[in-house]
């Protein structure tokens, strides 16, 4: 694969925006699913995808002439397992409440395909620094969205952001209920659908215009 | 490339090799190095738990580490008990542990750690008691390896709100624990309503394996309910407990 033509900043830019992993690849749903009931979690689940996704895209870039093809899959995940435990212990000894939130999900940074899927069609053919911007687009854009879910599921299932109240008491007395269905799965079914809706009907950003 | 194909397995061999050593170093490097910061987080959350168990601290709150161990220091205090339930000396090796609630040195609960199986690993929690010695005040979890979402609502306050208030003894005053029923607990007799919580839809077998854990575990500190009952019962009046009740009765 060349991306020859593409600047840094086009390469920085697109995994934000134009080639979002959730919104246009479809990648890293699960983990959308999961981790947006609040905005707390959503955005440390961001930051620790963007530092993976970064930092593996880095390494197998600089390893990318060495690895043999015959077992490169397998280096791939090793590096990627590797940073998602270290990311992990270090989220236990430093924000343990929100790593007990979290639970498993850091843990499944590892099969999210974002990470893997970046690695594969990016840094293996790229040099170390457009990889490095590319997977940190990418995080970037991965967090977007997760952050966009979370502030709607929160505001609309617990009348909150950051945890902090902010649908007025007076409302709540007046009869204004919260709505159940966002703080389940399926309320983030809906709204990522609308998200990639949305998106994908600006003018530009779709991809089946081109 | 012009590598024959021996060269290249063997290329192969010592690249795998190579990250593979790299990779354990880093991940052994940040647990070691990690370690005693994670086990001081551990011990402030299992405090916490104890707090929320004992109903000093609220489910929701999030209290700050220094108010945590401040409201730990001045509130609880661990001790230890032998089989038959009577308070031993830290000297004298290790019995059940058990942490008091005192509120101006009246004992105003006790709290049991519970370690129970559970579907996917151990579930690992508090349970505390009011000072008659038989009225739940209050049930946390603070480690478990259930299915988010299923099983592991076990940590939720929905969940833990409901063991509030019952009770371990029957009319008949014999030991029947606290059940987590299959379902609401609306469609039970009204006599096993207040030893059952409302089970979990989905997660038939935790709630299953948490009763048997539950039961377990107070079958063990029975015998520090019963002294602590009958402490109770003889002094409903005062409310003077400034010692361990326990030794009163001896």
């Amino acid at each position: 694969m060349s991306n020859g033509n593409l600047t840094l900043k086009e390469t920085f830019f697109r995994g934000i925006w134009k080639e979002n992993p959730v919104a246009y690849q479809v990648l890293g749903i699960c983990s959308a699913l999961a981790v947006t009931v609040q905005m707390k979690t959503a955005i440390v689940m961001g930051i620790a995808l963007t530092l993976v996704t970064g930092a593996s895209n880095l390494i197998i870039s600089l390893l990318r002439k060495q690895i043999p093809p015959t077992i490169r899959i397998i280096v791939e995940l090793t590096v990627i397992a590797s940073l998602v435990i270290v990311i992990d212990q270090v989220l236990q000894a430093f924000l343990y409440d929100i790593s007990k939130q979290l639970s498993v999900f850091v843990g499944l940074i590892i099969t999210n395909c974002i990470v893997l899927g970046r690695a594969e069609a990016f840094a293996l053919a790229n040099p170390p620094l457009p990889s490095l911007l590319d997977g940190l687009g990418n995080g970037l854009g991965y967090s977007l969205v997760l952050v966009a879910v979370a502030v709607v599921r929160e505001l609309l299932g617990s009348g909150k952001l950051m945890g902090i109240a902010v649908v007025p008491q007076v409302w709540l007395e007046a009869g204004y209920a919260h709505m159940g269905l966002m703080t389940l799965a399926p309320g983030a079914f809906f709204i990522i659908g609308l998200l990639v809706w949305l998106k994908n009907s600006l003018p530009g950003a779709s991809h089946e215009q081109k | 490339m012009s590598e024959s194909p021996r060269a290249k397995r063997i290329h192969a061999v010592k690249f795998a090799l190579l990250v593979s050593v790299v990779c354990c170093l880093l991940i052994t490097g940040a647990s070691t190095g990690l370690s005693p910061l994670q086990q001081a987080n551990k011990r402030l959350d299992r405090q916490k738990n104890i707090l929320k168990a004992a109903g000093i601290i609220t489910p929701d709150g999030t209290p700050s580490r220094i108010q945590i161990q401040a409201l730990f220091q001045e509130k609880i205090e661990t001790v230890a008990v032998d089989d038959a339930g009577n308070f031993m000396d830290p000297s004298q090796g290790q019995g059940l542990s058990l942490y008091l609630y005192r509120e101006k040195k009246i004992l105003k609960a006790y709290v049991i750690p519970i370690e129970s199986r559970g579907l996917w690993g151990k579930i690992k929690g508090y349970i505390a008691f009011e000072r008659d010695g038989k009225t739940v005040a209050g049930f946390t979890v603070y480690s478990h390896s259930e299915t988010p979402g299923l099983g592991g609502e076990i940590e939720k306050a929905w969940f833990q709100k409901n063991f509030i208030g019952k009770k371990i003894y029957n009319a008949q005053n014999e030991f029947v624990s606290v059940s987590i029923a299959k379902g609401g607990i609306a469609a039970l007799p009204e006599t096993e309503q207040a030893h059952s919580v409302d089970g979990i839809s989905g997660a038939t077998l935790t709630g299953r394996y948490l009763t048997q854990g539950l039961k377990e575990n107070l079958k063990q500190y029975e015998s520090v309910s019963v002294k602590l009952r009958q402490a109770y019962q003889k002094k409903t009046v005062g409310n003077d407990m400034t010692t361990p009740p326990i030794k009163e009765t001896n």
